[in-house]
C-alpha cells in the first residue's frame, strides 16, 4: 500500500516547519550576535541582520577574555582525557576479567542513577574544600573526573561485546591482563570512546554550577560562568545584547563541530546507556 | 619464580586440550591448586585495573553522599567548628515556609514539565521516524538543543522573552495577543523556564524514543503505518504501547531532569524571583548553604530531596509493575 501524496506531503511540511521552529532560536543567536545595538532591539525585531556588525566578535573576545576561553578547553579535556584513563581499564575488567566481588562492584558503580548532581553538591564542595583544592585546577577538574560511573559502565557494555575468542588468543601468548588491556582492549575500543568522549565532552563544555562554586574569581573562570549575569535582565550588565550573544556564539561553535562530527557515536552512547549523563 | 613456571604449564596444557577435539565446558580442567592461583592472579589485575577509578569515584561520589547524611545533623558554617544539634536541621526547615514554597514550585516545574516533554517527544520521534528522503538531514534541527549550554540557552531565551522586542511577544502580537513580561512575571516566569528546559530536553527524548521505534518489529510497525487516516489512533493503540518500557526510562528521566534543571536555570535567568516564584528547591538548597552559609541546613533539605526522589522512583517502578502485571 503506497501512502498518498497528500500525506507524505503533510508528513514532510510537519517535518520540516517543526525542525525550524526547534532551530530557530540556534539560528538567531548567529544572526543577533551580527546585528548593530541598534537592530537587535528593534522592534518589529529582525530575523537576519540587516546590516553585519563583524565588531561584536572582537567585542565579544574582549569581554570574555583569552584566558576563561583556554580555561573551558582546559576544563573540558582535562574531564575527558583523565576520566578516560580510569574508566576504561576498570570497564574492561568488570566486563572480562572473573574475580570475586564483581557483582558487588557493579552495583556500586550504579549508586549514581538516583543520586543527581546537585543533591551532592554542597558536600562535595566541603569534601574539596577540606582537601584544599577550592580555586585550582585541581579542584574544578578533579571532582568531576571523579564521576567516573557513566564511563565505566559505558566501557564495560562495549567491552561485553568483545569476542571472547580475541581474549583467549591473548592469553595463549601469556599476555598479562594489563597487555591485553593496553594490545587489545584500546585497539578495538574506538566506538566506545567516540561515544564516551562526545558526550563527555558537550556536557563538561557546558558544565556550570560547580566551575561556579569550585573556582570563585576570574582566574579560573569558564565560559558558561562568565556568560550567566549577561542572561539576568535585572542585573547590571553592561554588555549589549549584540556583544553578549556573539559571545555566546564563540562558546557554542567548539561544541557544535565537535557534536556535527561524532553525532553517531553521540546517539550510540545515549541509546546504549539509555542516558546522556547530564 | 615458581609462578611463572607453573604458568607455563597451564599455558602448554591448555593449548594440547585445545587441539585435541571440542573444548572442554569453560574452565573444567583448571580445577584444584592451579585454578586457585589462576583466580587469585586476575583478582589483584582487576585490582590494579579498577582502584584508580574507585579511589577516584570513593572520594569524589560516595564520601560526599555519606558526608551529606552526616552534616545535616551538624550546624556548621564552613569555617567555625561543627556543632551536633541532632534533628534541629530537620525540625528548621520542615518549619521554614520558603523551603515549602520552594517544595511547590518544584512541584509546579514538574507537573508543567515532566509530561509534555515526555509526550511531545515521542510525537515527534514518530513523525521524524521515516526513511523518506532528505529526512535524515532535517532531523538533526531536532538535536540542535543538545549542543547549547544552560547558560547559552538562558542569553539567547532571556531575549526571546523580551517584553518589549522579543519574539515571543512580538509572534503573540501578531495575533493579537499582548504578551506579559514573561520573566519579571510572578505568574509567567515559572512557565516561561519550563518551557525553556523542554525546548533543552526534547532531543534526548527524541534519540531514545527512535531507537525504540527501531527495535519494534517490522509487521507491527506495517500494521501501524502512518498512510491514510485513523493515524492519531494507530499511533497511539499500536506504537505507543510498544514502546512502553523505554516510556518508563523517559519518564524517570525527565522526573530527575525537572528537579534539576530548574536550579541552573532560575539561577542564571531569573535569580528564583521574580519574588522567588521561580525559587525551585535545589536553588533553594544552594541559597541555604552557600549564601546564607548554614551547610546543615543544605545538607537536611538535600535528604529530603533525595527522598522525595526515592519515592519517586519508587511509585514508577509500582506503576510500571502493576502495568506488566495487567498485561
Amino acid at each position: 500500500m503506497k501512502p498518498s501524496t497528500a500525506v507524505t506531503v503533510t508528513r514532510y511540511t510537519a517535518i520540516l516547519v517543526i525542525g525550524l521552529a526547534m532551530g530557530l532560536p540556534l539560528f538567531y543567536l548567529f544572526s543577533s550576535s551580527l546585528m548593530t545595538p541598534q537592530d537587535v532591539s528593534a522592534y518589529p525585531p529582525h530575523l537576519v541582520p540587516p546590516e553585519f556588525r563583524w565588531a561584536n566578535f572582537s567585542d565579544a573576545y574582549d569581554f570574555l577574555g583569552g584566558r576563561t576561553i583556554a580555561n573551558s578547553f582546559i576544563y573540558s579535556f582535562g574531564i575527558v582525557i583523565l576520566q578516560l584513563c580510569i574508566a576504561l581499564p576498570a570497564g574492561f575488567a568488570l566486563a572480562k576479567v572473573r574475580f570475586r566481588g564483581s557483582r558487588a562492584l557493579l552495583v556500586f558503580f550504579a549508586i549514581p542513577m538516583f543520586l543527581p548532581n546537585n543533591v551532592v553538591l554542597v558536600p562535595l564542595y566541603v569534601v574539596t574544600n577540606e582537601l584544599g583544592l577550592i580555586g585550582s585546577y585541581a579542584g574544578l577538574i578533579l571532582p568531576i573526573v571523579g564521576r567516573t560511573a557513566f564511563a565505566t559502565l559505558l566501557f564495560r557494555q562495549f567491552f561485553l561485546t568483545l569476542p571472547d575468542g580475541l581474549i583467549d588468543a591473548a592469553k595463549l601468548d601469556r599476555a598479562g591482563w594489563l597487555r591485553i588491556v593496553r594490545h587489545v582492549a584500546v585497539p578495538l575500543s574506538g566506538p566506545a570512546v567516540a561515544a564516551y568522549a562526545s558526550i563527555t565532552f558537550l556536557n563538561s563544555w557546558n558544565d556550570f554550577i560547580w566551575p561556579l562554586v569550585a573556582a570563585p574569581g576570574d582566574d579560573y573562570r569558564v565560559m558558561t560562568v562568565a556568560l550567566a549575569p549577561l542572561a539576568y535582565q535585572e542585573g547590571l550588565s553592561n554588555v549589549p545584547p549584540n556583544v553578549g550573544m556573539a559571545a555566546a556564539v564563540i562558546s557554542v561553535i567548539p561544541v557544535l563541530l565537535v557534536f556535527v562530527f561524532t553525532q553517531r557515536w553521540y546517539i550510540q552512547g545515549v541509546v546504549g546507556t539509555g542516558t546522556d549523563n547530564t | 619464580m615458581r609462578t611463572k613456571s607453573a604458568e607455563a604449564t597451564t599455558g602448554r596444557e591448555g593449548r594440547a586440550a585445545d587441539t585435541g577435539g571440542p573444548r572442554p565446558r569453560s574452565e573444567a580442567p583448571r580445577r584444584g591448586p592451579a585454578r586457585r592461583r589462576f583466580v587469585s592472579r586476575d583478582g589483584t589485575a582487576a585490582a590494579v585495573m579498577i582502584a584508580p577509578n574507585a579511589i577516584m569515584y570513593m572520594l569524589f561520589v560516595i564520601v560526599p553522599a555519606l558526608a551529606g547524611v552526616a552534616l545535616s545533623f551538624y550546624e556548621w558554617n564552613l569555617f567555625d567548628d561543627p556543632v551536633f544539634v541532632g534533628l534541629d536541621n530537620y525540625r528548621e526547615v520542615l518549619t521554614d515556609d520558603d523551603a515549602w514554597a520552594a517544595m511547590v514550585n518544584t512541584i509546579e516545574f514538574m507537573v508543567l514539565g515532566v509530561l509534555p516533554t515526555v509526550l511531545v517527544g515521542f510525537v515527534l520521534a514518530v513523525l521524524v521516524n521515516t526513511r523518506m528522503r532528505g529526512v535524515g538531514t532535517v532531523r538533526v534541527l531536532y538535536f540542535v538543543p543538545l549542543v547549547v549550554s544552560t547558560a547559552v540557552a538562558s542569553v539567547l531565551w532571556s531575549w526571546l522573552y523580551q517584553p518589549q522586542s522579543g519574539i515571543f511577544n512580538y509572534l503573540l502580537g501578531l495575533v493579537g495577543i499582548d504578551g506579559p513580561a514573561w520573566l519579571a512575571n510572578t505568574s509567567w516566569a515559572l512557565p516561561a523556564l519550563t518551557l525553556m528546559i523542554i525546548w533543552m530536553s526534547l532531543p534526548l527524548v527524541i534519540i531514545l524514543y527512535l531507537a525504540a521505534l527501531q527495535r519494534i518489529p517490522d509487521e507491527i510497525m506495517e500494521a501501524a503505518k502512518i498512510d491514510g487516516a485513523g493515524v492519531w489512533r494507530r499511533v497511539w493503540q499500536i506504537i505507543w504501547p510498544n514502546v512502553s518500557a523505554m516510556t518508563l526510562l523517559v519518564l524517570a528521566l525527565q522526573v530527575l531532569n525537572f528537579l534539576s534543571a530548574p536550579f541552573e536555570t532560575a539561577l542564571i535567568m531569573t535569580q528564583g524571583g521574580p519574588i522567588d516564584s521561580t525559587t525551585a528547591l535545589s536553588l533553594y538548597i544552594y541559597r541555604v548553604a552557600f549564601e546564607q552559609g548554614e551547610i546543615g541546613a543544605g545538607s537536611a533539605l538535600s535528604m529530603i530531596q533525595f527522598l522525595l526522589i526515592v519515592l519517586l522512583a519508587g511509585g514508577l517502578r509500582l506503576i510500571h509493575r502493576v502495568r506488566v502485571r495487567r498485561a
